[in-house]
């Protein structure tokens, strides 16, 4: 059954290096229509820098990246995110100076088609736009349950509300496919648990989602399926069952600690 | 809230009529020369806070943006005869070609050295006035400027052409405040905050700038064009870096990325040496001094007196309110930031 479901990320033979540092080494995967998609892996990986070829940040240095079977090698990243790829990042990138409504509304600013000439004497026009992307950025933060900050300024806020704004101006944009990296990271548990939440129900709601993160309670529950990377070559991948128990995997990354939690699974 | 938003309304009709009728009233040259200066000035700061206030851009070329808004008309209108009126879209014109031939050098320069590309751009444009002699007259300039001819209406006085000036910058301004206050102007300003995150909202970040560019330059020709007619010559020593420096005094003055600020700013920075005229040969001290006090108090410029938001974290306030604040929860650290 998996097999009759489309590709939407593809990556084939992706490597990357900064002058001689290998970062990513030859790594494949196919993340497929309707999945949560986990890269996982320890510190230095090569996930930010997986994440970052894929939204055009930089090119690879030899492979190619494949989005609904549209190779967009070479495209540039305001490209790329128009085909529908949203992204956070791991080290929150917000419009500092403004609040969280204008940081919402940026994000919808390729909603908005007047042009720059036209603004200057199209009153009516542009004002019913700014209408339309401001209720958009109120639909969102209410699905967010942020509209209470809608006036604060970013910079303000904690650093888990910061994410949940970084989260809705990707919304904004209206991607197909969202790319989070490390979302969860710096969240206390409940703010977590609220994220997770959240990513459930876009996906539900139809959104494909890309996953980084180090919290394993995260990714094991809301994951379909994991590509494990270690100095930056692909070392396993599987479904969460598969990953949890896979001896190399426990070797490099997840510890002793998760060996037991597979033991007391499979002997349940 | 409406109200208050009435009141304003009415102020600045009340000033836009009381600018006119200024010049028409007040016969003293001096007087209509310092509201004219002014003026052009306001228009010019107006433009270069796209670019640098709101885009974060360094942009030091203003004296070249303005010489080429100028000169451009005027010898057209010396050497083919072309109505004095078509200076205006001629300076527009001008202002896209040098939007497109700064925006594109920025698109690869980042800070100190977009700073020395406009520098240079602007010097390339006063040795090319300067020593093309046969077409641009050279170090004497254009002379004898002919009065602006509004179909008919001739601006032959300076408190005529002061009162077009007046109604010229008011459309400025209202363009540039609703530009400001629009989607243009918030992704003008997330550029400067954070230009990766705009690439990945699908923004296309060079077409932008670009824009930004392109309006600077605008508004700049267009100021550089009235400040030909208002001078009634032009000739390369109008347009030094000087000059490009003090645009940039102004608009920090009054308040990046603001709109009321930068009209603050050109003002004040125009009409200061007028008033401190009474200290001579210590001018540039006193001004020098003033300028610094500005910087460490009010970095955020004259403006963020009116901004609560900045003015808790701008200069002074920030000292005062660190003080209270350290007073009040030592020990805290601040929430966010953390990991
Ligand atoms: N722009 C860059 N220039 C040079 N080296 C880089 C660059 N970006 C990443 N690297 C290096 O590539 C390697 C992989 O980094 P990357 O950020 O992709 O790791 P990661 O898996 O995301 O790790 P983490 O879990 O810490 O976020 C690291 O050794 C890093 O120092
Ligand atoms: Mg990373």
């Amino acid at each position: 059954m998996a097999e009759e479901r489309k590709s939407v990320l593809r990556l084939e033979n992706i490597t990357k290096k900064f002058q001689g540092l290998t970062a990513v080494d030859d790594v494949s995967f196919d993340m497929k229509e309707r999945s949560i998609y986990a890269l996982i892996g320890p510190n230095g990986a090569g996930k930010t820098t997986t994440v970052n070829m894929i939204t055009g940040v930089f090119p690879p240095t030899t492979g190619k990246i494949y989005y609904r079977d549209r190779c967009i090698n070479g495209m540039k990243t305001f490209e790329i995110a128009r085909l529908g790829i949203g992204r956070t990042f791991q080290n929150l990138k917000l419009f500092n100076s403004m609040s969280v409504l204008e940081n919402l509304m940026i994000g919808g600013h390729e909603m908005t088609k007047i042009g720059l000439v036209n603004f200057c004497f199209n009153f009516g026009g542009s004002k019913k736009e700014e209408i339309l992307l401001r209720e958009r950025a109120e639909e969102v933060m209410e699905y967010l349950g942020i509209q209470d900050l809608a006036k604060r300024n970013v910079k303000n806020l904690s650093y888990g509300r910061q994410k949940i704004v970084e989260l809705g101006r990707a919304m904004m944009t209206g991607p197909k496919l969202l790319l989070l990296d490390e979302p969860a990271a710096g969240l206390i548990p409940s703010e977590r648990k609220e994220f997770v939440d959240i990513v459930l129900r876009m996906f539900e709601e139809g959104m494909d989602i890309f996953l980084i993160e180090h919290n394993m309670d995260v990714v094991m529950n809301v994951s379909t399926y994991i590509t494990v990377l270690n100095f930056g070559s692909r070392i396993a991948e599987g479904t969460p069952k598969e990953i949890q128990s896979d001896p190399e995997v426990i070797k490099a990354y997840l510890g002793d600690k998760y060996q037991e939690i597979a033991a007391k699974e499979r002997r349940d | 809230m409406k109200e208050k938003k009435n009141v304003k309304i009415a102020l600045l009709a009340a000033l836009f009529v009381g600018l006119i009728v200024f010049p028409i009233v007040d016969k003293n040259t001096y007087h209509q020369l310092a509201l004219a200066q002014t003026l052009v000035n306001v228009i010019i700061v107006l433009g270069l806070n796209f670019i640098t206030g709101l885009t974060g851009q360094m942009n030091l070329g203003t004296a070249g943006i303005m010489a080429l808004g100028a000169y451009s008309g005027q010898l057209m209108v010396q050497k083919l005869g072309m109505a004095t009126i078509l200076t205006i879209p001629v300076a527009i014109l001008m202002g896209v070609i040098i939007g497109y031939a700064l925006g594109y050098p920025s698109l690869r320069l980042k800070g100190v050295y977009l700073s020395l590309t406009t520098i240079g751009f602007s010097e390339i444009v006063r040795l090319v006035i300067t020593n093309w002699a046969d077409f641009t007259g050279g170090t004497t300039g254009v002379q004898n400027i002919p009065a602006l001819n509004l179909f008919g209406l001739k601006l032959d006085a300076t408190w005529k052409l002061t009162v077009f000036l007046v109604i010229i910058c008011a459309v400025l301004v209202f363009t540039a405040y609703r530009i400001v206050n629009s989607k243009y102007g918030r992704v003008f300003k997330a550029i400067r905050d954070n230009i990766e995150a705009v690439e990945a909202c699908g923004i296309d970040v060079a077409g932008l700038k670009i824009k930004a560019f392109t309006l600077a330059a605008i508004f700049g020709c267009i100021g550089g064009c009235f400040y030909g007619f208002l001078m009634t010559y032009l000739n390369p020593t109008q347009f030094t870096q000087d000059l490009s420096a003090n645009y940039l005094l102004m608009m920090m003055f009054g308040g990046i990325g603001s709109v009321p600020g930068s009209v603050i700013g050109a003002t004040a920075v125009t009409l200061l040496p007028e008033f401190l005229r009474f200290t001579k040969e210590y001018y540039w001290l006193i001004f020098g001094i003033i300028t610094l006090l500005f910087a460490i108090f009010l970095p955020y410029g004259f403006i963020s007196l009116f901004q609560k938001e900045k003015r808790e974290e701008a200069g002074i306030f920030k000292i005062l309110n660190d003080r209270k604040g350290k007073r009040k929860n030592a020990g805290v650290p601040k929430s966010g930031g953390m990991r």
